[in-house]
């Protein structure tokens, strides 16, 4: 109990303080007082201005994409019984670069959707497939090998647009790749946030599902939970979770994976009512953490920068390496 | 031995057929059986002939092939999945456990039927996953990861998980495979203690005749694709157990 207590007021602080150091650190130097005074009456000066347009969005897409991305990652390895589970692996990611591969590289009439629609568009195409793999084979083990092959697919057409492109849409196309936070507008990030919250009442309802998840699925129906609709509901919450941060942020690696086991190793329990939220807290700390670093290193490689060391070093010292 | 008067017929089985799809059922001849409140029954047979399907139906995740299972007078499949959880629990000691879990995560599972949507637990959820841990002695190690333990004290956690879920019908396959010869004793005088005291229907798997002879109040056995029931002191008589020997 104590564990828990500590654990979440510890994260609570660390992420306040992440916001904070958000908010007042950036390519422009703006004193504190002047983001204080900015804040809460904002004006027409250049403080306001780019702390209302630049960060308070990019405070805002890191807080979402973080809790979504460990959220989806946390319920897929659970439900896929399997530790390297993750959004990558369900294919969402690549279904979504791949909208945006066609919109920019191939022009494919995604013109009027924007990069944002074509993202969206694509995570739903292969979310789609997926979710009929998932209604017809029972095992998850095909399910995982469906998505992987899906994603693999997706990225050789992927490749396959790039090859025969040498424009300035691929420079688009290649700094989408990269992820990152400052795309959302305060105009926009309204629909991120409501993506965010349907995704996660759809996993925050199958909490007895993923509970009994763990045992496998006779099990879970031995306890007399709907297996099949459960696992379709958590499915496509976590498909909703990772296909809006990979539309808003282009695909972010990483944290859907890695952050579900820093979150056991702090929780130390495998009860999803604490770990969804501490996985969620784990992932908005970590996001807002790589996303203090300057705009011109890519999201992706800070991430796996200030995370991977850090996960390596809680799995090896805490004698966690249990999976 | 329970007054027979105060009996109530728990699980019921009509013309039963019981395999995996239509094709090649495990049994040739359709049988009939009932389950009665504090007895526990024990289910032999060799390896192969359809003991873990037989158990699978009675807990309705297997469809028969022919014929009809109720359970306390509805059709197994008229019971809402969460209303059957609370009345019915098969434990199978080969299920594959999550690395990280303990045992106490494991049997607070089995007060799953009764919690809400968050899955939270009152304090009388605690207090029976308490006793249901004291009553099959894995208490004192209630906090190690159950992929840590043994055949044997893993086997007992399964159970707990069972007692906690407070069910009217316990379908236990082969709980003693993995246990030493006393604590298979004490396994079986539990279930018998527990059968009476709770008024439970207990099918228990076992391949040890001395355990069903001693301890249970009927034996039933699968055999040639037919099931043969008797009462656990005429079993030897009816010849129910001559297969046991005739292996060649």
């Amino acid at each position: 109990m104590r564990r828990l207590l500590i654990g979440f007021i510890a994260l609570v602080i660390l992420i306040v303080l992440l916001c904070v150091a958000t908010l007042c650190f950036g390519a422009v130097n703006i004193p504190f007082s002047s983001v204080v005074h900015a804040l809460f009456s904002p004006g027409a000066d250049v403080s306001s201005n780019i702390l209302w347009n630049l960060r308070i969005p990019r405070m805002f897409a890191a807080i979402l994409a973080g809790a979504s991305l460990a959220v989806s990652g946390l319920s897929l390895q659970t439900v896929f019984r399997n530790p390297l589970a993750g959004p990558f692996v369900l294919g969402i990611s690549s279904g979504a670069s791949l909208g945006v591969a066609l919109a920019l590289l191939a022009g494919i009439g995604f013109g009027s959707v924007g990069v944002l629609g074509s993202a969206a568009l694509g995570a739903l195409l292969v979310t789609l497939v997926v979710m009929f793999a998932a209604t017809r084979f029972a095992q998850t083990g095909v399910l995982l090998i469906v998505g992987l092959l899906t994603g693999y697919f997706i990225d050789s057409i992927v490749s396959v647009l790039i090859a025969g492109n040498s424009s300035e849409s691929l420079r688009v196309y290649v700094a989408w790749g990269m992820g990152s936070f400052g795309r959302v507008t305060l105009g926009d990030v309204w629909i991120f946030v409501a993506a965010v919250l349907v995704g996660l009442v759809m996993i925050g309802v199958s909490l007895r599902y993923l509970n009994a998840a763990l045992l496998g699925d006779d099990f879970a129906h031995g306890l007399g939970l709907n297996v099949k609709r459960s696992k379709i509901c958590v499915l496509l919450g976590a498909s909703l979770l990772a296909g809006a941060t990979t539309a808003f942020c282009g695909p972010v690696a990483f944290i859907g994976i890695a952050v579900p086991h820093l979150a056991y190793l702090l929780f130390r329990t495998t009860n999803h009512r604490v770990l969804l939220p501490g996985a969620a807290l784990c992932g908005v700390a970590l996001a807002l953490l790589g996303g203090l670093f300057p705009a011109s290193v890519p999201l992706n490689a800070v991430l796996s920068l200030v995370g991977v060391p850090v996960i390596m070093w809680v799995l090896v010292r805490g004698s966690g390496a249990r999976f | 031995m329970t007054n027979v008067e105060s009996q109530n017929i728990l699980l019921e089985c009509k013309d039963l057929l019981v395999g995996y799809g239509k094709v090649l059922p495990s049994m040739k001849f359709p049988f009939d059986f009932s389950l009665a409140s504090g007895t526990v029954v024990a289910l032999m047979g060799e390896n192969g002939c359809g003991k873990s399907s037989l158990l699978k139906t009675f807990a309705g995740m297997l469809t028969p092939v022919a014929g009809e299972v109720s359970l306390e007078g509805k059709s197994l499949t008229e019971w809402a999945p969460r209303e059957r959880a609370q009345e019915i629990s098969l434990v199978r000691m080969s299920s594959a456990v999550p690395p990280r879990m303990s045992v106490s995560e494991f049997v607070r599972l089995g007060r799953s039927p009764y919690s809400g949507i968050f899955d939270s637990r009152t304090e009388e959820d605690k207090r029976i996953v308490e006793e249901s841990m004291e009553l099959l002695d894995v208490a004192n190690f209630a906090n190690r990861p159950i992929a840590e333990l043994s055949d044997g004290e893993r086997s007992r956690v399964f159970l707990a998980e069972a007692v906690a879920q407070q069910v009217k019908i316990l379908l236990l396959d082969e709980p003693n495979a993995f246990l030493d010869i006393p604590r298979s004793h004490a396994l079986f005088r539990l279930l018998k203690k527990i059968a009476e005291e709770r008024q439970m229907g207990i099918v228990v798997s076992t391949h040890s005749v001395e355990y069903a002879e001693r301890y249970c109040d009927k034996i039933m056995v699968v055999n040639g694709g037919t099931v043969k029931e008797a009462t656990a002191a005429d079993a030897r008589k009816a010849g129910l157990l001559d297969w046991t020997e005739t292996f060649e």
